[in-house]
């Protein structure tokens, strides 16, 4: 399978009466993207009003509380719509051709679980930590209807849909521009991967999705992930729009639907590609909240690498917890079938970093690469201009009575932040 | 909180859903639970039938806590 990405390099968004990108600038008509979003039923029944914002790197803006962030992307040639299963109709995407529109993003926010959301500074300290701190942003703020506190599940699902709708509305201004550049990447057959590579060690990546329910979820071309069993997918379906974020859970190592989109595993994995590895194939695997689904799941991730001869495999974690155990009980039955593993992680360590890291453990885990630790303290100066609202920052998932301090700033733990400890290894930190 | 309460010379069951995770940190006796999200609770079943469940744990629990162990023990059943 072999699919082309054309980049359109945005660098600057608009308020217009006319949607379209030129020259580099997006420009958006924002009650054109709200009629779309309208068109979808649940968005009308649960959500009252939109509110749109731009906000631009380096500007004095924090965006908070925020829920997802989206690449919005169009299918050019090929099978497939943008996010298959939920907008597009269910097809087999990861071939053909895509445009992407990078150094932007849709960012939804607003109230929906108000402490499992986080926040994106746009300058300062807290920008550092957040890799969508140097994206053009398009804000979608989100006002529920009265009586959304009992329906919570509908309401996510909405906002959800919201988002990737806005993002496919400006995905599809892409169609028909010529991409700056462009990258194309390819997933032989198991046979002929053998046969091109014979002497390269065969590698996958078993990608762990958060699937926790009570809005701990990630949807896989459209199907509830804590539905399903680990199975196999192409790294490029991946890359365009197969598997989507619907988490409201701690922000600093939530996988939005960006990482996906953007998964550097999947980037790396690629890169290294027929040079010093054989990158076979992406496995996905859930985190249930049943000990016999841990047990299922992590069972079969240990049966698909030994069914496949693996050399290799990079694992990477969402979440936190007991979630560890997945990652643990991954690790150890990949490895007993002779499979070398390394893992991608973060770690609660404590805010002076001197607890355990991880709730499990287990000799066999023994090559680790951390995102960082999510208790670091920071400090979060005022900005001019807050998108969204205050009101969650004490109570967010890393936040403490006070964390909202008089004079406007925000003493809390990093875990706010959008991305900060990402498991992908998609942000800076680390340690050696 | 297993631990030193057990330090202190009384034993503890663990009752919990990852028993992975009680036996990484040192719990002896441990009883396997529902789910994360409610661990003596299934909110599938009718009240009646969550009430025989219930009792089935907490019976099983105090079973757990008045058995002799040697080493690290899941009562699975």
């Amino acid at each position: 399978m072999k699919l082309e990405l054309g980049y359109i390099q945005i660098t600057d968004i608009q308020f217009s009466k006319e949607s379209k990108v030129e020259n580099g600038t997006l420009f958006v008509d924002a009650d054109a993207v709200k009629a779309f979003m309208y068109e979808d039923d649940d968005v009308k029944e649960w959500v009252k009003s939109f509110s749109f914002d731009i906000a631009k790197p380096g500007e004095s803006v924090r965006i908070t509380p925020v829920k997802d962030v989206i690449e919005p992307r169009v299918k050019v040639e090929g099978p497939g719509g943008q996010f298959p299963g939920v907008i597009a109709k269910v097809d087999t995407v990861g071939s053909g051709k895509t445009h992407v529109l990078r150094g932007m993003a849709v960012v939804t926010a607003g109230k929906i679980v108000g402490f499992q959301e986080g926040i994106i500074d746009m300058t300062g300290p807290g920008a550092d930590y957040t890799p969508f701190s140097k994206l053009f942003n398009f804000v979608v703020v989100a006002e529920p209807k009265e009586g959304y506190e009992d329906h919570k599940h509908e309401y996510e699902h909405a906002v959800r849909i919201a988002g990737l709708r806005a993002a496919t509305f400006i995905g599809e201004l892409g169609r028909n521009v010529q991409p700056d550049s462009s990258e194309s990447f390819e997933t032989l057959g198991i046979k002929e991967g053998i046969e091109k590579y014979p002497d390269l060690p065969r590698v996958a990546y078993v990608h762990m999705l958060q699937s926790q329910g009570l809005l701990h979820d990630t949807y896989v071309y459209g199907v509830d992930a804590k539905r399903t069993l680990t199975t196999i997918l192409y790294p490029t379906e991946t890359m365009d729009g197969a598997i989507l974020s619907g988490n409201c859970v701690s922000a600093c190592d939530k996988n939005t639907t960006y990482h996906h989109q953007n998964n550097p595993v999947v980037a790396e994995l690629f890169a290294q590609h027929g040079k010093t590895l054989n990158y076979v194939c992406n496995i996905i695997t859930n985190e249930n909240v049943y000990l016999a689904d841990k047990q299922r799941s992590s069972d079969w991730s240990a049966k698909l690498c030994r069914l496949l001869d693996l050399d290799g495999a990079i694992i990477s974690q969402e979440g936190f917890g007991n979630p560890d155990t997945d990652l643990i009980m991954n690790t150890k039955k990949i490895e007993l079938q002779g499979v070398k593993t390394t893992i991608i992680t973060d770690e609660y360590a404590g805010q002076d970093g001197k607890s355990q890291s991880l709730a499990d453990a287990d000799p066999l885990a023994d090559a680790v690469v951390t995102g960082g630790n999510a208790n670091q303290v920071i400090i979060l100066p005022k900005l001019d201009k807050v998108i969204g609202m205050l009101d969650y920052v004490d109570t967010i998932a890393g936040g403490h009575a006070g964390s909202l301090r008089p004079d406007g700033s925000i003493e809390a733990e990093i875990q706010v932040i959008t991305g900060a400890t990402n498991e992908m290894g998609f942000n800076t930190l680390s340690a050696r | 909180m297993v631990k030193e309460i057990e330090r202190a010379g009384i034993p503890v069951v663990h009752m919990c859903t990852v028993t992975p995770i009680s036996m990484t940190v040192g719990a002896n006796r441990i009883v396997p639970t529902i789910a994360i999200p409610h661990p003596l609770g299934n909110p599938a079943l009718s009240p009646e039938d969550e009430k025989i469940l219930r009792r089935k744990l907490v019976s099983k629990a105090l079973l757990a806590l008045t058995t002799e162990v040697e080493d690290q023990t899941i009562f699975e059943n």
